[in-house]
């Protein structure tokens, strides 16, 4: 199947689009998640917040996805 | 209204000393008053407990022991444990308590016994098959010795020769390895060790070979009998232990429940304000309640005791009581995983109740999956009604799920069953930009119902003006973007100023309401609402997991033969892990749709619990 040059690179700006955010909010998630499982080991009242402040930059990679669709869309692949 | 919880009263209490424990047993026994622990200050102290709390604790930490020594566990059906009455539990205790400390005493005894056994086995089995008596392991003031496993043999005894004349090297194998044990002159020692080192040594205790005679087999035979001799020394004091566990068993569980209900008793006076003579009780009930409260507690009291109830002050941190009716009760839990609403604020669980299963739906909306779920959700609950709130909450998830699923037309993420094509308003796997759209507007929709939430409860604490300003600029700010948006994409024809006036106004109400802090975070609220933009991700990602089980499957059965079977497996095995990423992804980020993005923009929280005195926590 032969795709032409442009329609790849659509595919791929909207692959780093996601992927990149998805990096980014796991790196994120994962300093804040350390930090919330420790908080919880010590007092255990703690769960909610923990989980709060954990999936916050869960958003990031929303956003990488909507950007990566809206790519998708704008160049009406 | 559903809205707000329990209306509290304050109240006070106070009385003559000689009823405190009167009025203690009554209050115990109504559950139905928060106390506020009195701090000391220089006027009043705070109260001592009754006289037979130093009694009771030191019974309740024997009663305890004992259980932990015979694993005595509390049953999880709450059956009431009812024993015949009248007899001493002090007296019963203690010599329970003697009892099965020598036992465990014993017990321990025996263990060490047989780990001793244990580790000289097997020095003995290692050493088994060289052919020395164990005698030669002694203490020597001219020869040294090592034991150990070595990796290879080839050429020690050549190495060693190099060093000393004096040395006894002895080898065999065991277990496919090689053992030796050498004796060397004591001078030549070091040297020795060192050889033995680059062939791989790694020594063999000989510590308790001290003083043994004879060859190891029969040593070994020796330690054998004495080990089946200790395990059934073992198994009878475990054994007399047990029955001991089954003959007061009932006991044990019936006695720490109450001695821990009479030793909270007895400890309550220190939460109380004493002077030498009364005792004052502060604390809240619930303003329904009191009337009642108070008429029993004053006959406990023969009519010696004061009250006083008013209403809760501005400043007052009042304990919170929820109040849902009872469909809504269960979502409560997510308030006490987070925290709960202040007395003043709107309680958010009717508020959760209406859309928490909306948003779980949306996400996992398969008619198929939301079956499945409640179903098993339906039968997990009548397993473990220790957790039924939480089931109660997926179970009106999967109702929403199945709702969800119908409008989707979705099953087991199959669009058409057969040739016959199941109806929905929008396809998830095919309208993605659309569902995109709806998902956002469910967005604007959920923040902006949490920021009229917000304006009330800025309106009940700082009037007016300040909840306009302070919410009400939110959604101006919306209005004049949306008209720039829209205005600009020449959707609606009107001058691009009008959108400009908007959002003006907007950031000076916000300026005047939340001050520099409301404009740092004026991008907030357009990620908040873009963030229900995972409604669509997490929605997308299962439908298409479910389209790829399905369309490999279908494939296998078109092979036919064997693969049938594969395909059958894969439909089953497939659709069941994602049900279950499914349930936890759409548990988790409607939560955090809720928790994050909604609550934020009305919710203070942080209060205490209302925890009656008495009540079981």
């Amino acid at each position: 199947m032969a795709v032409d040059i442009n329609t790849g690179l659509v595919a791929l700006g909207s692959a780093v689009a996601i992927g990149a955010s998805a990096i980014a909010a796991a790196w994120a998630e994962k300093s804040i998640g350390v930090a919330a499982i420790g908080a919880m080991a010590e007092k255990e009242e703690l769960f909610g917040k923990g989980l709060i402040l954990t999936v916050i930059p869960e958003t990031i990679v929303i956003f990488g996805l909507v950007i990566a669709i809206l790519i998708l869309n704008l160049s009406g692949a | 209204m559903v809205l707000k919880p329990e209306s509290m009263g304050k109240i006070t209490l106070v009385g003559p000393k000689s009823y405190r424990e009167a009025v203690v047993a009554e209050l115990h026994r109504l559950k139905i008053l928060h106390i506020s622990d009195h701090a000391k200050t220089d006027d009043i102290d705070v109260g001592s407990p009754l006289e037979k709390a130093n009694e009771l604790s030191e019974v309740l930490v024997k009663i305890r022991s004992i259980s932990s020594w015979l694993r005595v566990k509390r049953k999880n059906n709450s059956e009431e444990l009812k024993i015949e009455a009248g007899y001493d539990l002090g007296a019963l205790s203690k010599k329970l308590y003697l009892e099965v400390k020598q036992k465990i005493e014993q017990l321990r005894e025996v263990e060490g016994r047989v780990s001793a056994n244990n580790s000289l086995k097997a020095e003995l089995e290692a050493l088994k098959n060289i052919a020395i008596d164990l005698s030669a392991f002694a203490e020597y003031r001219s020869i040294a010795y090592f034991a150990g496993y070595v990796k290879n043999l080839d050429g020690i005894e050549n190495r060693l020769r190099a060093i000393t004349e004096k040395f006894e090297l002895y080898a065999a194998a065991e277990k496919g390895k090689n053992v030796i044990v050498l004796f060397v002159e004591i001078e030549k020692k070091n040297e020795a060790r060192e050889i033995l080192i680059q062939h791989g040594l790694s020594d063999i205790s000989t510590q308790n070979l001290r003083g043994m005679r004879g060859r190891a087999h029969d040593s070994i035979r020796a330690l054998e009998e004495e080990k089946s001799s200790l395990l059934k020394q073992m198994e009878k004091v475990t054994g007399s232990m047990g029955k001991l566990r089954l003959r007061y068993e009932k006991h044990l569980l019936f006695a720490e429940d109450f001695l821990e209900k009479e030793l909270e008793k007895a400890e309550a006076p220190l939460r109380f304000a004493e002077t030498k003579n009364t005792f004052v009780i502060n604390g809240w009930v619930p303003e329904k309640d009191a009337e009642d409260a108070m008429k029993k507690l004053n006959a406990a009291g023969k009519n010696k005791i004061f009250f006083n109830l008013e209403e809760p002050g501005k400043k007052d941190s009042v304990p919170v009581k929820l109040k849902n009716p009872g469909p809504v009760r269960p979502f409560e839990f997510f308030m006490d995983l987070y925290t709960m609403p202040t007395y003043r604020e709107l309680d958010p669980t009717f508020l959760v109740f209406l859309t928490f299963p909306l948003l779980f739906g949306f996400m996992l909306g398969d008619f198929g999956y939301g079956l499945v779920t409640l179903v098993l959700f339906i039968a997990l609950k009548k397993k473990m009604p220790k957790a039924k709130n939480f089931f109660n909450i997926l179970i009106f998830a999967s109702i929403a799920t199945i709702f969800f699923g119908l409008l989707f037309g979705e099953f087991f993420g199959f669009e058409e069953i057969g040739h016959f094509k199941l109806p929905h308003i929008i396809s998830r796997s095919h309208q993605v930009t659309e569902l995109l759209y709806l998902a956002v507007a469910v967005g604007v929709i959920h923040i902006n119902i949490g920021l009229i939430a917000g304006f009330y409860n800025e309106l009940k604490s700082h009037g007016f003006m300040a909840a306009l300003y302070a919410k009400g600029g939110w959604i101006v700010l919306q209005i004049g973007v949306a008209l720039l948006a829209l205005s600009y994409l020449k959707i609606i024809a009107l001058p691009i100023y009008t959108g400009i006036i908007f959002f003006v106004l907007s950031l000076l109400m916000l300026l005047k309401g939340e001050g520099i802090r409301g404009l740092i975070e004026l991008p907030g609220i357009f990620s908040n609402i873009l963030s229900y933009a995972r409604l669509m991700a997490i929605g997308l990602s299962s439908v298409k997991l479910a389209e790829v089980i399905n369309e490999s499957a279908t494939e296998m059965f078109h092979g036919g033969g064997f693969l049938i079977l594969t395909g059958i497996l894969l439909l089953l095995v497939g659709h069941i892990v994602n049900i279950g990423l499914g349930l936890l992804g759409s548990f988790l980020h409607s939560l955090r749709l809720h928790y994050v993005e909604f609550f934020t923009k009305f919710f203070h929280g942080g209060a205490k619990k209302f925890k009656p005195f008495g009540a079981k926590s």
